[in-house]
């Protein structure tokens, strides 16, 4: 098996940076998983979407907008209206793939095409919020659920995966960029990579 | 010495001295001064020269309404202008200077101006300057010839050129209620909505919360009030719900609820901590908000009301009890109203002597009369101040003043002061609500514009609602948080509150007239006879108003002028003030810095977007270029190669053997779902239905209008499983174009669009060797031309990674284009190459990837363009008859159709010199008289194959003018020169190349 190349390249130094007076707020690592897919139903189908997702990576979510579970190994949150964003282990995109019918809706393997930037830490919600325009607080936004949103041209897929720790999936081509800006915001906290 | 620190008393911190220069001077204040405090209790009063007149001036206001005194800061190498010293919290090292002065502060030449008195009247320059009926000057050119000098004369600091090495940050929150300043009702109103477990932000422009507290000189709870509410403060601050945020003043009141304010995080600072921004511009986005943004204090109008030593009584009041600093040893107090006589108190207790009280009013109040007794001083009731002298105030002229004729009667006698505190009554500070309501409503009894009805989810408290007593503070305070957070006002026990019972409303007197020049408005230097001059001639308006003096422009944006402005004008048409209307506020409240809206795209305008193969490119030493977001290679240049040598040598190695290009830019749309091939069908020009699974096709789509949007192939990789590819640049552009389509016109197709774009790394590997290549390196796969014929997709592998990989050509020789995960493209690249080391394959860049298709005639966006159609680009082929597509119906419209349109065509340089991009091409003509364009340049390059300069153009009649000649015409880069018009397809036109 080949192995999959970091989009990063040398912009991921592992270290310490930035104004370290009351220690790194955030800790920001790479975390893209095995497989990325997104499925999609066609409408009025959101529901058998669900149920084959749930068949595949275990994990069960209303169809309401935003909705999202973290598992182990797995993940998945809604990007729009019927589509969700899967993330899981190698196979997840044909395994999902035979779930779906053809009338039900589509999936797509995005496994190299998306990457996924984690931010945890105490000042996580407050380096997210001088880039995002999205309420970070866990009432607004609780542990599992997910946003589609975007930072001027970059399009970001945000999950909360923990109480202080967000998934940002970015398409790759701009994810040694958008690391960057992530790096640069969390100067004033200080930060963490590894 | 006039001005000067007293001996105790204050909120500042006098245990820590803290440096600074003024004017090259150096000084020390105390920390909590701002630099208006420590030039004050330095003595010096003279603190700049006005806008227009060059007069001296000094303090007027402690706060953001600061007209007069503003200086230019210099840190980390960069000077600021126009700062207000009021707003400038002291640091250790502060260099400041004065502005608008030359030689000197003290001796300033261009301070003749004001001699000339009467002539600068409003509306002056354009008047004078306006230039003869006929000549080289007439009209607005003399004007304009004249503007840069008097630009120079007038005017205020100097912006500096210097880089801002500043930081500057965006941040965006939410919370359930913003309350927007931190005096007694906004302290009041926050701590409601917080116990009421409500998520709150409290804004405060001033470093510390408390408004007017910190110098009011009464007790709440039995504390004094400034103790009161830095206590409340520090509750706030502990409590998790609340964020309290100083030095942020809420500047912006938008749609939605959504505030903007600009937090100054480090201008206190002699050097910031690591990482932090010194501005940091807030999006607020609030369910309910409470604008607790108190009141500003109004000037009285009359003769020589801008001598340094005449200032604001609240400020002067402040000045002693906040910062511990006499504005003067003897001070004069003039006034309209109650307010005034405490502040006379304050500045006796303080130590100053108060030397006369001038009141307008035949009687006062009996809490007024107390103070004045307090301030040892018996008040001239019916007097007014009719004329000021010194350079800094040495004297004031008094008179005796009739209010209800506003008359001067008796003598003019002196009195020396050396300070003159002024009160005109106050304001309520309306200007959020202003840009969030209907109009503000005029009150008779403040004789002062009261908040607006909302438009928007606001309530109001304190001193903003023309409750101007700190009990009224309180109550309203707390009524606000509570109505904010959803729940009752409450009847609980609110902090007692120990201040002289005055009286709020001022009599109506806005102006004293007399000899000389009374101003309205400091900073522009707008007098009142100014206001009369509009009115004579015309702009009675208060916009027109506004326009032609500059009444209420520029940095302060008139918040002491504003309503004295009016009631001149109102006095001048002979109406009521609210009969003559008010100018509405417009963001931002106060000055906001350019760089914190820039915030993180401060010298950074775009997102790098990064092929999976760019790191090898530029370790190739390849120079990249930027397309769109992209970085693409431009050429892989070797020592001493120009870019042409370069892009040659590359086109020619394709040409006659194989070379490889990155190709992962082009836009990639998932096209899925049972009516895919159908939808397909409708947004092509031609048939995609019938090509068989495992093939490609090359497609042209139309606008709805008939003109052509983008080119490319598509893939069919299952039954109801496409790839779609995009040109780069329309990537985008196309995705939106689908989709619009799905979701608005047939959402009865299911069809699912995904951009794959980055999924997918792609390698182009063309040239007579390309199969063979390909041979060496892909295995569980044939290529030959049986297992991959010409547009044929074979899935693979190549060194362990998958492969899927489609015969076709975009240089016009045999070529593939292999794709594989993004993630693996580097590794699957380097095979390549290293399989093509025996073929001498070369990387090559964008020019020879340009060089290749024009040779070829193949069309890109340069031809694509927007205006040209599918037979404008001779690719009417590809228009089915067989069934309707987006576009369709317009595209054989009269104008469409016209053959003498401009068409494609190729050019070849006949003189051996290139040609240039959006060159013209012209029948007849020179450099000196350019001919009538038939056409222009679309791309140009040297052609290895052809050992010419090519290029291809469309010029009108297109094919019809093949074999003919014309000229090159290009103004811009002087040159001019003899071209063949020829077919598009220079090279190869048979295609034998690409599908041999």
């Amino acid at each position: 098996m080949v192995e999959r190349v970091s989009p990063l390249g040398e912009a991921f130094r592992p270290g310490t940076y930035g104004n370290l007076a009351e220690g790194p707020g955030v800790t920001l690592t790479e975390a893209t998983p095995a497989a990325i897919a997104e499925a999609s139903a066609f409408p009025g189908s959101t529901e058998p979407l669900l149920a084959a997702i749930e068949t595949v990576t275990g994990l069960s979510l209303p169809a309401t907008p935003g909705a999202g579970a973290v598992g182990d190994g797995a993940a998945v949150f809604a990007i729009g209206p019927g589509r969700y964003l899967v993330s899981g282990a190698e196979g997840l995109s044909a395994s999902l793939q035979a779930a779906v019918a053809l009338d039900i809706g589509t999936v797509t393997d995005l496994s190299h095409g998306r990457a996924a930037l984690r931010i945890a830490g105490p000042r996580a919600e407050w380096v997210l919020a001088k880039l995002f325009a999205l309420d970070f607080s866990p009432a607004a936004f609780p542990v599992g659920e997910g946003r589609a949103t975007a930072h001027h041209d970059v399009f970001a897929h945000i999950q909360r995966t923990g109480g202080d720790q967000f998934d940002i999936y970015v398409f790759r081509s701009f994810a040694r960029a958008f690391w960057q800006e992530l790096c640069a915001a969390a100067e004033e906290t200080g930060y963490e990579v590894g | 010495m006039s001005a000067r620190r007293i001996p105790t008393g204050g909120l500042i911190d006098r245990s820590r001295t803290v440096p600074f220069t003024f004017d090259g001077k150096a000084y020390t204040g105390f920390a909590g001064d701002t630099l208006a405090a420590a030039l004050l209790a330095n003595g010096i009063t003279l603190i700049g020269r006005s806008f227009k007149y060059h007069r001296p001036r000094g303090v007027f206001t402690a706060g953001v309404d600061e007209p007069n005194a503003l200086v230019t800061v210099f840190k980390d190498g960069v000077r600021e202008p126009n700062i207000p010293a009021t707003q400038i919290e002291l640091y250790e090292g502060l260099v400041a200077e004065s502005q608008n002065r030359f030689p000197s502060l003290d001796y300033d030449i261009s301070a003749l101006n004001q001699l000339a008195g009467p002539l600068f009247g409003a509306g002056f320059y354009y008047k004078t300057f306006m230039g003869p009926v006929v000549g080289p000057l007439k009209g607005t050119r003399f004007w304009m010839f004249c503007e840069h000098f008097i630009r120079r004369a007038a005017g205020l600091g100097r912006a500096g050129y210097d880089k801002d090495p500043a930081r500057y940050e965006r941040m965006n929150a939410f919370c359930d209620v913003l309350v927007v300043g931190a005096g007694p009702a906004g302290l009041m109103a926050a701590e409601a909505a917080a116990k009421a477990g409500k998520r709150v932000i409290l804004a405060e422009q001033e470093p510390r919360a408390g408004g007017a507290a910190n110098w009011s000189g009464e007790t709440i709870g039995g504390k004094p009030a400034a103790l009161w509410a830095e206590a409340a403060a520090e509750r706030l601050a502990a409590m998790d719900n609340v964020r309290l945020l100083t030095r942020t003043a809420v500047w912006g009141y938008y749609d939605g609820n959504n505030l903007a304010a600009l937090e100054r995080v480090g201008d206190h600072l002699a050097a910031a901590p690591k990482g932090a921004p010194r501005h940091r511009h807030w999006s607020i986005r609030a369910e309910k908000v409470v604008l607790a943004t108190g009141s500003f204090e109004r000037p009285i109008v009359f003769p020589g009301n801008d001598r340094p030593g005449v200032m604001l009584a609240g400020a002067a009041e402040r000045y002693a009890n906040q910062f511990g600093v006499l504005p003067g040893e003897k001070i004069a107090i003039f006034t309209n109203n109650d307010g005034a006589y405490r502040a006379a108190a304050a500045l006796k207790k303080a130590g100053g002597a108060v030397v006369a009280i001038l009141d307008v009013r035949p009687e006062i109040s009996a809490a007024a009369r107390a103070l004045a007794e307090e301030a040892g001083v018996v008040p001239l009731l019916g007097h007014a101040v009719a004329g000021t002298a010194g350079k800094r105030l040495a004297k004031v002229l008094i008179q005796r003043f009739d209010a209800a004729t506003g008359r001067l009667s008796g003598d003019v006698r002196p009195v020396e002061a050396d300070c003159l505190a002024v009160s005109g009554g106050w304001s309520p500070a309306i200007h959020l609500a202003s840009q969030a309501g209907r109009n503000p409503a005029w009150d008779d009894r403040l004789n002062a514009f009261l908040p607006p009805q909302p438009t928007q989810e606001w309530t109001g408290a304190g001193a903003f609602t023309g409750a101007m007593s700190t009990a009224e503070a309180l109550s309203s305070g707390r009524d606000a948080g509570l109505i904010a957070a959803g729940k009752k006002a409450s009847r609980a026990k609110l902090p007692e509150v120990a201040a002289p019972p005055l009286e709020a409303g001022p009599a109506p007197v806005f102006e004293i007239k007399a000899e000389g020049k009374a101003f309205v408005d400091l900073q522009n230097d707008v007098t009142a006879d100014d206001v009369r001059l509009a009115h004579r001639e015309g702009f009675v308006s208060v916009e027109h108003l506004k326009r032609y003096t500059t009444l209420g422009m520029a940095t302060d944006q008139g918040k002491t002028s504003n309503v004295p402005g009016l009631a001149i004008m109102a006095g001048a048409r002979g109406l009521a003030i609210p009969e003559v209307g008010t100018t509405r506020f417009r963001p931002p409240f106060s000055p906001v810095s350019i760089g914190s809206l820039a915030a993180e795209k401060h010298g950074h305008f775009k997102p790098d977007r990064l092929t999976p193969m760019h790191d090898w490119h530029v370790e190739r030493g390849a120079r990249m270029m930027e397309v769109g977001l992209w970085h693409r290679p431009m050429v892989y240049g070797e020592a001493g190669e120009t870019v042409e040598q370069t892009y040659i040598r590359e086109a020619a190695t394709v040409r006659a053997s194989v070379g490889i290009v990155d190709v992962s830019t082009l836009g990639k749309i998932a096209v899925k779902g049972p009516d895919a091939a159908e939808f397909l069908d409708r947004v092509y020009t031609n048939m995609f239905s019938t090509l068989a699974v495992g093939k490609a096709r090359y497609g042209l789509m139309l606008r709805e209008d008939g003109i052509a949007l983008d080119d490319g192939t598509t893939w069919r990789l299952g039954e109801h499983d496409f790839l779609m590819t995009t040109t780069t640049a329309n990537a985008g552009k196309v995705m939106q174009h689908l989709e619009y389509y799905l979701d608005v016109v047939w959402p009865d197709l299911k069809v699912h669009l995904a951009s794959v774009t980055d999924q997918w790394a792609g390698a182009a590997v063309a040239g007579p060797n390309a199969r063979k290549v390909l041979e060496a390196c892909v295995t569980e796969t044939a290529v030959d031309n049986e297992a991959l014929p010409f547009m044929g997709i074979v899935h693979g592998g190549i060194a362990g990674a998958p492969v899927m990989i489609c015969r076709l050509s975009f240089s016009g020789e045999l070529a593939y284009e292999v794709y594989c995960g993004a993630g693996h493209g580097t590794h699957v690249w380097e095979a390549l190459m290293e399989a093509g080391e025996a073929f001498g394959i070369t990387p090559y860049g964008m020019e020879a990837l340009g060089t290749l298709r024009i040779e070829k005639g193949h069309v890109t966006g340069a031809e694509i363009d927007g205006r040209t159609t599918a037979r404008d680009l001779y690719l009417d082929w590809m228009l089915s008859k067989k069934k309707p597509f987006i576009g369709s119906a317009l595209m054989d419209r009269e104008g469409l159709i016209d053959t003498n349109r401009i068409r494609l065509v190729g050019v070849v340089s006949l003189d051996g010199r290139p040609l240039g991009g959006g060159a013209h091409i012209v029948e007849k003509g020179s450099l000196e008289e350019l001919g009538e364009s038939i056409g222009h340049i679309t791309a140009f390059c040297y052609s290895p194959a052809l050992s010419k300069y090519i290029g291809l153009a469309l010029v009108k009649g297109g094919k019809a003018r093949h074999g003919t000649r014309a000229f090159v015409s290009d103004a811009l880069r002087k040159r001019f020169g003899p071209v063949e018009i020829v077919s598009h397809h220079f090279f190869d036109p048979e295609g034998s190349r690409m599908h041999g």
